[in-house]
């Protein structure tokens, strides 16, 4: 895949709303594999499509791909030192994380409101329950939240919040506790949503509850939980646990960087098990 | 009303007869807000609503009794006890809404402020012996709409002004979401090259001007907001200490920790008071863990709200 082609991809994924990571060789050392303004993208699962260097770049890529998708920052790694030869490149990972979606159930004017202020700061707005949306605001005003609630609350959303007033949130909450919703369930919905801003009209209350899902997006750091990683016992780079190349001797599992280090570890074993995989 | 005031001057201007039905308090979730109306004219026309189809039947028809010759009257709509109840109420909350005999003159006045940003106040008696009573007065700085005793009073005035110095990415998250509160938005820029219609295409109004000076010469008031985002000392200090001099609501300056110490210091040097300094929301934004342009924006409307609030804020 040529660079331009991996660039066509990524416009692809990101079009799709997939995640993933786009990752760019922006400087080299000689001897190295890689040119300048190689790319490739770093998918989730740990595939790679594209071309930032071989065996002593691409292990880095991709453990540095996964945690920059964990906590959506971009970063700037280096091969230095993981490489026989005296060859290095510099690589830029930028993580492409789809806008998260959130489900706005309701046909009230809060929900209305909210539904045009998540819009326009580009979050993706969804006005039914949806099992792949990140985040649940029921504002149905009365007209079937706790089985909203309920549905939402058995589903994977992060978040979950209602839209009413303080007492009225603790009625449905009783109400859903009586209908055997589990405690620990109960327990993420966020009722009444939204920051305490002491807010009172309908744009207001839509700016509290923006700014509690802006607040508990990031507070989710790292949003995913971070990669496994493990170091290679022949070479000491530390790998992805994701996509390596393992081997098992004694019940250990050990994970390396590329075909090349496990076949020296299996060819004896003994000399490299003092370094363990986690 | 604001939203039926057209409405409701064509039908003064055709000398039909009219009554309106306000929503003047709200008890837990309403689905509308203080000062929504349905009005009802002598023809049976409906214009407005008070709470989106949940009682709008029988408020018509208490519009049709006051229209008939019926005296002015508070009505509730809404179960108020028992929370067992209120589960599952088909609307949510409980609504007050006022009906009576609109007045011409009070219609035209209120419309011909609108028409002219004059920032009044309508006051309505809604109990005692002068119940239907009503005036319009001018409005100096913020009043909510709502019941204060007997008497509701609406609020008229024009959009508030929101200013956003620096035509950077944040500046048109900013703005949408200005827009989006209800502010008059203007963005202004020293540099034309960036502050273009192309970018800021929702904006009332794009002024390229040096930020203070432009500011010295823009109107301000209580409600004004003032966000900063220049984040570059040769624009930011003459700017603010500008903004300083105003009864702006809010002043916001964005900048990262170290850029703002050292414009605090650059400030005070140049005569502002800590007193002064403290009016500066800076960073600008609640702390919420923004990244993007656009959650900055959400970030600078919850600390706009929460400060034209007074609310107390988790830090």
């Amino acid at each position: 895949m040529r660079p331009a082609d991996v660039l066509v991809e990524a416009g692809r994924l990101a079009a799709e709303g997939e995640p993933f990571a786009l990752a760019t060789v922006v400087n080299v050392r000689r001897p190295a594999s890689a040119r300048r303004g190689d790319r490739a993208v770093v998918m989730p699962d740990g595939s790679v499509h594209g071309w930032v260097g071989g065996s002593c770049s691409e292990p880095t890529v991709v453990r540095e791909a996964l945690v920059a998708l964990a906590d959506g920052e971009s970063r700037l790694v280096s091969t230095e030192g993981s490489c026989a030869s005296e060859g290095a490149v510099e690589i830029l990972i930028e993580p492409q994380l789809p806008a998260p979606l959130v489900a706005i159930v309701g046909e009230s004017p809060a929900a209305a409101t909210l539904a045009g202020l998540a819009a326009a700061i580009d979050w993706r707005v969804t006005r039914e329950l949806d099992d792949r949306a990140d985040a649940v605001v029921v504002a149905t005003m009365g007209r079937g939240d706790e089985e909203a609630l309920a549905a939402a609350l058995s589903g994977p959303a992060g978040y979950v919040g209602l839209v009413a007033s303080r007492r009225r949130a603790e009625a449905v909450a009783a109400s859903l506790r009586a209908a055997g919703v589990a405690e620990d369930a109960l327990a993420r919905l966020k009722s009444p949503a939204g920051l305490d801003l002491g807010p009172i009209r309908q744009e207001e209350i839509a700016v509290a509850i923006l700014a509690e899902l802006v607040a508990w997006r990031h507070a989710r750091t790292p949003s995913a939980p971070p990669p496994e990683e493990a170091v290679d016992p022949v070479c000491g780079m530390t790998v992805a646990l994701v996509g390596a190349p393992t081997a098992v001797h004694e019940g250990i599992t050990y994970a390396f960087c590329g075909p090349g280090c496990r076949t020296r570890f299996e060819a004896e074993p003994e000399r490299y098990r003092a370094v363990e995989a986690s | 009303m604001r939203d039926v005031l057209d409405t409701l001057e064509r039908w003064t201007g055709e000398g039909l007869r009219f009554a309106t039905a306000t929503v003047v308090k709200t008890e837990r979730s309403a689905p509308r807000d203080p000062g929504a109306v349905l009005a009802v004219s002598e023809r049976g026309e409906v214009a407005g609503s008070v709470t989106g189809g949940c009682v709008e039947p029988a408020v018509y028809e208490e519009a049709q009794a006051v229209l008939a010759g019926g005296p002015p009257r508070l009505v509730t709509y809404g179960i108020a006890d028992e929370e067992a109840f209120e589960v599952g109420l088909p609307c949510g909350g409980t609504v007050h809404i006022f009906v009576d005999l609109a007045d011409p003159a009070v219609v035209h006045d209120l419309a011909a402020a609108v028409r002219e940003e004059r920032p009044v106040a309508l006051e309505v008696i809604v109990a005692g012996e002068d119940i239907g009573r009503k005036q319009v007065v001018p409005l100096n700085g913020h009043a909510d709409t709502g019941l204060a005793g007997d008497v509701f009073v609406a609020e008229f005035a024009p959009p508030p002004a929101m200013y956003v110095f620096g035509a950077v990415d944040h500046a048109a998250a900013v703005a949408r979401i200005g827009k989006f509160l209800g502010y008059h938005v203007t963005v202004c820029d020293a540099r034309s090259r960036f502050a273009t219609r192309e970018r800021f295409p929702d904006v009332d109004e794009l002024i390229v001007a040096w930020p203070d000076e432009f500011l010295r010469g823009a109107p301000v008031d209580g409600r004004t907001a003032i966000c900063v985002l220049t984040h570059d000392h040769k624009f930011d200090i003459p700017l603010l200490k500008v903004a300083l001099e105003t009864p702006a609501g809010y002043i916001g300056a964005m900048g990262a920790r170290r850029t703002n110490e050292s414009r605090n210091e650059r400030l005070l040097a140049e005569g502002v008071t800590e007193e002064q300094l403290a009016r500066i929301h800076a960073p600008i934004g609640l702390r919420i863990g923004s990244r993007t342009p656009e959650e900055v924006a959400v970030a600078v409307a919850a600390e706009i709200v929460a400060t034209r609030r007074q609310a107390a804020v988790p830090a």
